[in-house]
């Protein structure tokens, strides 16, 4: 599952440990999940939408989905020549 | 340098409060029953020096109990594992040895002992965050795991080898259970 935890927490100038007391995790558990290294349940997710005033879908994604803005998946076999 | 704590699997503070633990806990068990098996086997009478090992044994277990306490409040939590297995080989109702009449109040202590563990490390846990208790139930299941395919290794060569005891189980289970506990939390937190 891809986040945007990192990005959304330098926004506020927020610490990884403030972030955490907040959630009511240890600061390593945000650190694994600003990682990408631990998905949290759904209860964490939702607190952590309500901290950033976000939805879910605004700041976890799933890995095989495209972020908006960037290119569509796939290989364009027009172009090979 | 600062070095990220999250990156430490056995931080500092808990490694020291584990030795003060760990060795207060076993050099005080082994000063009382020191003097418990000289006072009731030898001489049938404690001697001022009975005495003395009896309170320098209690006074050690006071501070392994001290230091037990501040890893828990640290949520240093893991390393209670490696702090029980220690206690149970110290409680092991074998090292009674001449004192027989210590030996069922030793036993008794040992269960007392292990079962207040089970309940405070239980308490411990529900208070823990969801990403400590996963890394203790994937390690708890690779100490099972380890325990099951063991005790089938064991049974193979159980001729050849010596009889097995009840707290070598529980001490191989609660290491290999911190052993899991570390290496899963090697995968979410420390991996590079």
């Amino acid at each position: 599952m891809k986040n945007r935890l990192r990005v959304l927490r330098a926004e506020r100038d927020w610490s990884q440990a403030e972030l955490a007391g907040q959630l009511g995790v240890s600061r390593q558990t945000v650190n694994a999940i600003e990682k990408e290294r631990y998905d949290p349940s759904l209860p964490l997710a939702f607190a952590i939408a309500r901290v950033f005033g976000r939805t879910i879908e605004d700041i976890f994604s799933p890995d095989d989905e495209v972020p908006p803005g960037s290119e569509e998946p796939g290989i364009d076999l027009t172009s090979r020549k | 340098m600062d070095i990220d704590p999250a990156r430490r699997p056995l931080s500092d503070s808990g490694a020291l409060w584990f030795a003060i633990s760990a060795v207060g806990s076993v050099g005080g068990g082994w000063l009382a029953q020191q003097a418990a098996s000289s006072a009731t086997v030898v001489s049938g009478q404690a001697t001022s020096g009975d005495w003395t090992k009896l309170l320098a044994g209690l006074a050690s277990i006071l501070v392994a109990g001290f230091a037990a306490w501040r890893l828990a409040r640290a949520g240093a939590y893991s390393w209670l594992l490696p702090l029980a297995a220690a206690n149970l080989v110290l409680l092991q109702p074998g090292r009674a040895g001449d004192a027989r009449t210590w030996r069922l109040e030793w036993s008794v202590m040992g269960l007392v002992w292990t079962l207040a563990a089970v309940l405070v490390f239980a308490r411990l846990l529900r208070r823990s965050d969801e990403l400590e208790r996963r890394l203790h139930l994937e390690g708890a299941f690779y100490g099972l795991a380890f325990g099951l395919v063991a005790s089938v290794v064991y049974a193979l060569f159980e001729n050849r080898l010596p009889e097995l005891r009840g707290q070598w189980v529980a001490v191989a289970l609660l290491l290999s259970w911190w052993v899991g506990y570390l290496v899963t939390a090697r995968r979410y937190r420390w991996q590079s």
